[in-house]
């Protein structure tokens, strides 16, 4: 009966839907409404109003800075939401289901994890910096980084893994990239711009282009590294279990 | 853009959807939604977005996959 | 209906279809993480969909290099908000997921319905 209904719905939704897409302008014509307002100025101005010759890092980051920035207190709060949800990892002690059994990972595993994580890693930070000329940035060389630590806890299991990355020096990173934005933010108030304003005004050109890079790249270096450590922090709280921690002195 | 590739793109994310959908083994489907979100990698190159697919590869298919088994892993394989 | 139409815009008709499909499987799977699963079918079709919108047939990806018009490039606005849609998706994903681990600590379940106590939710 539910999925009676629920498939009648369906047929509705979708009838209605297709008819739109019916009434919309063909796709891929360059002619198309979304290519008439301010996307035409971002492409051809792009470059020398927001320092970035990728033209998606220039919407992501000065454009749209507010957009971005929202959004990177969003991950955060997802992660604040996790831990409260699941709880802290303690160093050393959490243990998973996979650590207590004695099946271990085999020394293929485990020598290739050891060989490429590097390798990843560097990628990553390849791609976090380069992400004004190429396509990269912040997001998507973080989600590397988080990537490629998973992948070293699951070759190498939970009490390792936190011994390597320890929650102490996590903490600080897990909050920079929002404290990075604030404070490339308030630079520009002090400077008596706008906030979040790349542009100091009372400079010389030179010297407002270098603060500008230099502000893209904290902004960059902040998201990319704090989204990693929040990938990772959140795996940590949703793979360790309770029942299976060590206690502090029978280790 | 090439469009039978496009088509061909587009079917294979329906089929892996699909199959997510009917799979009753929820590791399975979890590997599934990870090759979907690979499809969806592909696609994204197709549509001349290198930093979607980018994120989509290392997102999609590294952690959300991996976020999901661990759930299984924690909780119960098989749906009913 | 404008049928010509609907045959050139294929990418939006396969978006609407896994929208649907993400949509039946909300509505109709008892299980929670499969739920979740068709959650996530769901937003990648809206991002398909905004994507879609942007392509230029034979377009250039929008990184300005020597010897490419910006007429002839895709629009970076879609992209950008996609880019930043796709890392809100896994974080309410994560957070989603955490839910169910403590749920299923909770009630020993993952079905809706046990966890109601009923079998039919209207």
């Amino acid at each position: 009966m539910r999925k009676a209904i629920m498939l009648l719905a369906l047929a509705g939704i979708g009838v209605m839907l297709i008819y739109a897409v019916g009434e919309m302008p063909p796709m891929g014509d360059s002619g198309n409404p979304d290519k008439t307002h301010v996307a035409p100025r971002y492409l051809e101005h792009g470059e020398e109003e927001a320092g970035a010759s990728n033209v998606v890092t220039a919407v992501r980051l000065n454009y749209r800075g507010y957009d971005t920035m929202g959004e990177v207190a969003v991950i955060f709060c997802a992660l604040c939401a996790v831990v409260a949800v699941l709880g802290r990892e303690k160093t050393g002690l959490s243990r998973t289901h996979m650590d207590v059994s004695r099946v271990k990972a085999s020394v293929v595993v485990r020598t290739t994890v050891r060989f490429l994580v590097p390798v990843i890693i560097f990628f990553a930070i390849y791609i976090i910096l380069h992400g004004e000329e190429t396509p990269g940035g912040g997001f998507q060389g973080g989600a590397i980084i988080g990537a490629s630590i998973i992948l070293f806890t699951l070759a190498f299991g939970l009490p390792e893994s936190t011994r390597k990355i320890p929650l102490k020096s996590r903490v600080p990173l897990e909050s920079f990239a929002v404290i990075a934005f604030l404070a490339a933010g308030f630079t520009g108030i002090l400077f008596g711009a706008n906030f979040l304003t790349y542009i100091m005004p009372g400079l010389s050109e030179h010297a407002a282009e270098t603060i500008r890079q230099v502000m893209m790249m904290v902004i960059e270096i902040g998201i990319g590294f704090a989204g990693g450590i929040i990938f990772t922090s959140i795996m940590f709280a949703m793979i360790r279990e309770d029942k299976y921690e060590l206690q502090p002195d029978s280790s | 853009m090439d469009w039978t590739l496009n088509l061909l793109l587009l079917t294979l994310l329906l089929a892996t959807a699909i199959a997510v959908i009917r799979i009753r083994d929820l590791l399975a489907a979890a590997i599934v939604f990870s090759a979907y979100s690979l499809v969806m990698a592909i696609l994204w190159t197709q549509l001349r977005a290198p930093d979607l697919a980018l994120t989509e590869a290392a997102v999609g298919a590294g952690v959300t996959t991996v976020l999901f088994i661990i759930t299984i892993y924690r909780t119960v394989r098989k749906e009913d | 209906m404008n049928f010509s139409r609907i045959a050139h815009n294929l990418n939006y008709v396969f978006s609407v279809v896994l929208f649907l499909l993400g949509l039946y499987t909300i509505a109709v799977k008892p299980n929670l993480v499969k739920k979740i699963m068709g959650l996530n079918i769901m937003e990648t079709s809206v991002f398909l969909f905004m994507v879609s919108i942007g392509m230029v047939g034979s377009g250039n990806a929008p990184v300005v290099t020597e010897g490419v018009k910006p007429a002839t490039m895709v629009n970076p606005i879609p992209q950008a908000l996609i880019l930043t849609g796709i890392v809100v998706a896994v974080s309410t994903t994560a957070v989603a997921l955490s839910l169910c681990i403590r749920i299923h600590e909770h009630y020993d379940s993952l079905n809706a319905f046990e966890i109601l106590g009923r079998d039919e939710l209207f």
